[in-house]
């Protein structure tokens, strides 16, 4: 019970704080200890503030102690503290992967990342949509540079594509917070409880949510994410899949919830979209032939599945809707660094370049295994209850909704199963592989070379993958008590007398 | 009236130019939006003259809406960071029309 109200600007401004320390002082050794040390602290501030919240629901700070209402907002409930312990501790594995791979030795590497970070504990926790514009664009600065400092020569292009869509967004995101100020005269999201019923400020926060949607990859404003993430390293691609799409979709329910209090405007547009997403991510995974490539579709589709939970906006829905996007951040993270094992073993993700991996790393075999009936939903993983929320949310809403989205959950992952095989076969099955890229400082990727027994997956290589794996395990042993804290965050969406009492006092 | 046209003229610009193929002229264009941006928001505020938002000086009902005013201010400063490195990128990176690969050192195969 470390954590008090006061405290909560801490979380962004300490990991920013560090960023400028390990600029100045470019140590090495000093440089790892931020780099790790940061994430363990957030994610323990996120577990602390998260045990606070089963007491005091809502903990706010005005920043200043100004006038409430006029002072900067920082907020901590269930959702935001849950969402800072679940990404910090899926980023310190993508960062233990990025020590064992060295990448974090490349210029500058270390304080983008602890920028980034800090950029989205704030966005986690400001309760002012203009602060949510201002920690957006302090995480996706640090991000343009880090697209650009790792990964394959593709990266430069790719940086531009991330880059000129961002912005554009961005630029979207700050006319939107621009006109919701104009039309309801706050941008303090306590203020604007149930604002949205307003026809002018619906309009206003419109261009708001549209902006979201675009950081969140809906189709079909996604193209930008399997084209660009897949580019960089395996490690920066972890940190992204964890941290920028969950941002918008954290910021969408946030907003959805408060704005309209759970009676979107735009609920026929947003129901279009969720079944697009969940059905062209799926079948989209079918084109791409390298591991990380159809892993971004997938993304593309998780995306689907986490707004089916604030369509449906019933308690249970959100609930549902968060256990999955808990599940999704986890067993993303598994694939993708399992993946960048793979690849900074053998020099290729590409399908017709590797073979025969089930013989040769039995391990890693079997961690992938795991992590793959995770993404589709098979039992056992934690995919498997994410499912079946959101099943039963669709269920319990009855009609049309009810025979609509249950067959679309079953479409999609049916296609997503066909899809992951086609990677299972032609990666894990298959023929020895008799020639490999080894790792190489100076050009990235060495000649072809002769696959002796001795060139394995390393341990070390893996562990960041099998703690997420055996995380996403745990998770379908204890979904019962962890359906019951994102229930709890779900009450603070649906219910939000908390939240503004403890804003506005 | 003067307002809502410039804003118009300058998304039309910025749109137009940001459909162009070179990444110079992109960034032009968002530029131009960033500056759109920018009077939108100024026009939330009362756009008519007021006096300082000082509470010494100026009285409440004359005084001008500090917040937008805030806004574009931090927006400015960010959209000109962003300016700098895109900038930083189109120098870098391939040529637009040609798709070459750049001299990195860095091999790519298939």
């Amino acid at each position: 019970m470390i954590m008090t109200a006061a405290l909560l600007p801490l979380l962004a401004a300490i990991p920013i704080a560090a960023a400028a320390a390990t600029v100045l002082w470019r140590n090495l050794v000093w440089q790892r200890a931020w780099l790790l040390g940061i994430p363990v602290l957030t994610g323990a501030a996120g577990l602390d503030l998260l045990l606070q919240h089963r007491e005091t629901p809502v903990l706010a700070d005005n920043v200043g102690a100004f006038v409430p209402g006029v002072a900067i907002p920082f907020v901590s409930d269930t959702f935001s503290a849950l969402m800072i312990l679940v990404t910090s501790f899926t980023v310190l594995m993508c960062l233990v992967f990025m020590t064992i791979t060295g990448e974090n030795r490349y210029r500058l590497v270390t304080p983008l990342v602890l920028m980034l970070l800090g950029g989205v504990n704030g966005a986690f926790l400001t309760g002012d949509l203009f602060n949510l514009f201002v920690f957006v664009e302090v995480m996706l600065l640090p991000s343009y540079a880090l697209i650009a400092v790792t990964g394959t020569w593709r990266r430069l292009g790719v940086g531009r594509t991330f880059v000129v869509v961002n912005l554009l967004t961005s630029t979207i995101l700050l006319i939107g917070v621009g006109l919701v100020y104009a039309t309801a005269e706050t941008v303090n999201l306590a203020l604007l409880v149930g604002a949205g019923t307003d026809p002018r400020t619906m309009l206003s926060s419109g261009v708001v949510l549209l902006a979201l949607s675009i950081k969140a990859a809906v189709v079909p404003m996604h193209t930008w994410l399997p084209r660009s993430y897949p580019a960089t390293s395996a490690a920066v691609m972890g940190l992204f899949s964890a941290l920028h799409t969950k941002v918008a979709l954290y910021a969408l329910y946030r907003i959805t919830s408060t704005l309209y209090e759970g009676q979107p405007p735009w609920i026929m547009v947003l129901a279009v979209l969720v079944g697009l997403s969940l059905v062209v991510g799926s079948y989209s995974t079918f084109g791409e032939r390298v591991m990380r490539r159809a892993l971004s579709w997938q993304m593309v589709a998780g995306v689907g599945h986490i707004l089916l939970g604030l369509l449906l906006f019933t308690q249970f829905s959100l609930a549902a809707g968060i256990f999955y996007m808990i599940h999704h951040i986890i067993t993303m993270g598994a694939l993708i660094l399992g993946a960048g094992a793979i690849e900074q073993t053998y020099g290729s993700g590409r399908y017709e370049r590797l073979s025969g991996i089930i013989r040769r790393d039995r391990i890693l075999t079997i961690g992938y295994a795991l992590a793959l009936m995770s993404l589709i939903g098979l039992p056992p993983s934690s995919g498997f209850f994410g499912k079946v929320g959101l099943v039963q949310a669709a269920a319990q809403a009855g009609g049309a909704w009810q025979a609509v989205f249950i067959t679309l959950i079953c479409v999609g992952a049916l296609g997503s199963l066909v899809a992951m095989q086609r990677l299972w076969v032609g990666v894990f099955w298959g023929p020895d592989m008799e020639d490999y890229l080894p790792d190489s400082p100076e050009t990235g990727r060495g000649a072809k070379t002769t696959l002796t027994d001795d060139v394995r997956v390393t341990p070390r290589l893996m562990a960041p993958m099998a703690v997420l794996v055996v995380t996403q395990l745990t998770m379908f042993v204890l979904a019962g008590p962890i359906m019951e804290v994102t229930s709890r965050a779900a009450a603070g969406l649906v219910d939000l007398a908390p939240y503004v009492e403890a804003v506005i006092g | 009236m003067i307002l809502p046209i410039t804003i118009g003229v300058l998304t039309a610009g910025a749109i137009y130019l940001m459909l162009q193929r070179g990444m110079v002229r992109i960034i032009f264009g968002l530029a131009l939006l960033a500056h759109a941006a920018n009077l939108l928001i100024l026009s939330a505020g009362v756009t008519a003259w007021r006096g300082e938002p000082l509470p010494s000086r100026t009285g409440v009902e004359d005084a001008g809406d500090p917040l937008p005013q805030a806004f574009v201010l931090t927006a400015i400063v960010i959209a000109l960071a962003v300016t700098v490195l895109m900038l930083a990128m189109a120098v870098i990176g391939h040529n637009d029309d040609t798709k070459r690969m750049p001299e990195t050192g860095e091999t790519h195969r298939r």
